[in-house]
């Protein structure tokens, strides 16, 4: 099985409406390369293009340019479907079927063997957290258990790729943080989940790596790591005092917490760190602690949104 | 198949769901259960000399017939063939069109259910083709439409079958042409559905072109009278869409067991219906969602 398991290349939209052919690109050249195993948030703000992304991948939407693989096959072929499992935004199931029935169409839909349906669907339903409601029609559930049952509906194939489109919404915590171990769980058993949320805190407790769409390009890819630092510089808990020309050799400044004194080196480059360290440990100050400045992923989104870059 | 019969089985549940299913259902099965009980008839030499219904005396039938001896029209009771065929004709008419126009509204909530953002995506999102889903979609609609007519024309024609002895195998020949008829007025409702995405207008677009085959049905009359050029466009109109009226007709002559005279407005209005559908797949096919 290949290791790169989504990859799109130069893949664009645009979508013509109206009389006067009014003309929106929705998706301008974005190259994607997603590796088996990973959780990938999609981010960006309303209008920039990731459901239109994501429902490229899945066949729901044709690209007016470029090219998409899910695991060997072209996106949107029934071939690369059978290894997918979605959860749409704002799901409607019918609400005239149980869990059980509503599990059984779409496993169905996704061609499973009844014994495997018959398998998988007390199973999915009790990781769902809804025993015991194999049999109450999805009309009386509630918009959390839909999201739950949802889930369960998008592993009913057991997919090598997920897809999911806010899948904490309307979701309490107790409810997310299940979702986020369900999640944990698959990404052991070395599955790949695309997620595309507006919920930026679950989004960096979950994913691996996230990529910003705006105007339908992408403006940032990285690990949540490197977002959440990235441009920041470095906290040293220091024990003594510390030496007065620190400040005129480095891009610094110095605070006070209730363990002592912390230095602020400003930039995020590892040469001044290692200078700044030199420095301090020449001049016999102790360094308790150093640790990345970090900002939320939240912050950082919207630092990203509004300064309008592009990656090259 | 398991795609198949996933995408099937979602639309019988869905129509089962739906109260006017289940209510036509109702009616079909009162009708039924009136003629098998609450219709009592006594039968003299192959006429009907006494009717009852609930037991109450509904007096003989009788029928005006040309008695060739004394060259005068003459009242008689009614044969009991000709009595089975009238009640017959009563059932097949009503279904056609009751059944047709029930049948576009009770469906019109089941293709904007289909089509609804949240499900469609999801059910595109499946290993199945696009083409397969809306097969699945259209046979679970056909079918439907095929059993409650089965269950209610072919129940009619059972109960007074047994009742009266007089078996018409002929009658039920009708059947398919109400589900054909109906296929070719659905093939409005889908395909302005899928384009417009909005099923209201295709319910609209289907009773319009029903209304508008009433007008098409007098293009004997009407076309003699209408200027020239008018006259062609009339009959542009005539052969490019489906004469659901005229087929009322070739129903009747079925019925009766009589040969059919006209089969072209039945033939057009299929084609008719075979070319919206292949449109409506088409851009099912082709659309984004």
């Amino acid at each position: 099985m290949p290791d790169q398991v989504i990859s799109t290349e130069n893949l664009s939209k645009t979508y013509v409406s109206g009389l006067r052919r009014k003309r929106v690109h929705a998706l301008q050249g974005v190259d994607i390369s997603v590796e088996r195993g990973e959780i990938v948030g999609i981010l960006g703000p309303n209008g920039a293009g990731k459901t239109t992304f994501l429902k490229i991948l899945l066949g729901i939407v044709s690209p007016t340019g470029g090219s998409a693989m899910l695991m060997g096959c072209p996106a949107g072929s029934p071939e690369s479907r059978k290894s997918l499992g979605y959860l749409p935004e704002n799901h409607r199931f019918p609400t005239y079927l149980t869990a059980r029935q509503t599990l059984d169409v779409y496993g169905r839909l996704s061609d499973l063997p009844s014994t495997q349906r018959e398998e998988r669907i007390p199973m999915l339903l009790k990781q769902a957290g809804l025993a015991g409601w194999e049999d109450s029609r999805v009309g009386t559930f509630s918009k959390g258990m839909m999201q739950r049952l949802g889930l369960a509906q998008a592993l009913m194939n057991d997919p090598e790729i997920i897809v999911l489109d806010e899948p904490t919404d309307g979701v309490d915590p107790v409810g997310r943080r299940e979702i986020r171990d369900r999640l944990g769980e698959l990404r052991r058993q070395g599955k790949t989940i695309l997620i595309n949320s507006h919920l930026l805190s679950e989004i960096e407790l979950i994913c691996d790596r996230v990529i910003i769409l705006n105007h339908g390009r992408i403006v940032r890819a990285g690990t949540v790591d490197e977002l959440v630092t990235q441009g920041l510089g470095w906290r040293l808990q220091l024990k003594g005092v510390v030496p007065d020309d620190v400040s005129e050799r480095f891009t610094c400044h110095t605070e006070e917490d209730a363990s002592g004194p912390v230095l602020v080196l400003d930039t995020g480059d590892v040469i001044d760190l290692n200078a700044l360290i030199d420095h301090l440990r020449s001049s016999n100050v102790s360094i308790l602690g150093i640790e990345r400045n970090r900002r939320s992923l939240e912050a950082g989104f919207i630092e990203i949104i509004e300064s309008g870059e592009v990656q090259a | 198949m398991r795609p198949l019969s996933g995408s099937l089985l979602l639309t019988f549940r869905e129509l089962w769901a739906m109260r006017i299913t289940q209510g036509m259902f109702a009616i079909a099965s009162l009708a039924w259960l009136l003629l098998s009980f609450a219709l009592n008839m006594d039968i003299v030499e192959g006429s009907i000399s006494a009717l009852k219904i609930f037991g109450f005396d509904a007096g003989a039938p009788m029928e005006r017939v040309f008695d060739e001896a004394t060259g005068e029209w003459v009242q008689q009771a009614t044969s009991i063939d000709q009595f089975v065929v009238g009640i017959n004709q009563f059932v097949f008419g009503a279904s056609y069109f009751l059944g047709t126009l029930l049948g576009l509204f009770a469906t019109m909530p089941l293709i904007a259910g289909f089509l609804e953002q949240g499900r469609i995506d999801l059910l595109l999102s499946k290993p199945v083709s696009r083409l397969r889903l809306l097969f699945g979609h259209l046979l679970g609609v056909w079918l439907t439409v095929l059993v409650l007519s089965c269950y209610l024309v072919g129940g009619v024609w059972l109960s007074l079958s047994l009742k009266t002895g007089v078996w018409l195998p002929h009658v039920l020949q009708s059947i398919p042409v109400i589900v054909l008829m109906f296929a070719v007025m659905y093939s409005v409702v889908l395909t302005t559905s899928i384009i417009s995405r909005t099923s209201g207008l295709g319910l609209v677009l289907a009773y319009g072109l029903i209304f508008f085959s009433a007008i098409l049905s007098a293009h004997d009359q009407l076309i003699p009278v209408l200027a020239p050029t008018s006259a062609a466009i009339f009959k542009g109109f005539y052969h490019a869409l489906p004469n659901f009226i005229e087929v009322v007709m070739m129903q009747a002559q079925l019925v009766e067991g009589s040969d059919v005279t006209r089969i072209y407005p039945f033939i057009s209005s299929l084609i008719f219906g075979v070319i919206i559908h292949g449109l409506g797949i088409y851009w099912f096919a082709k659309r984004d969602f």
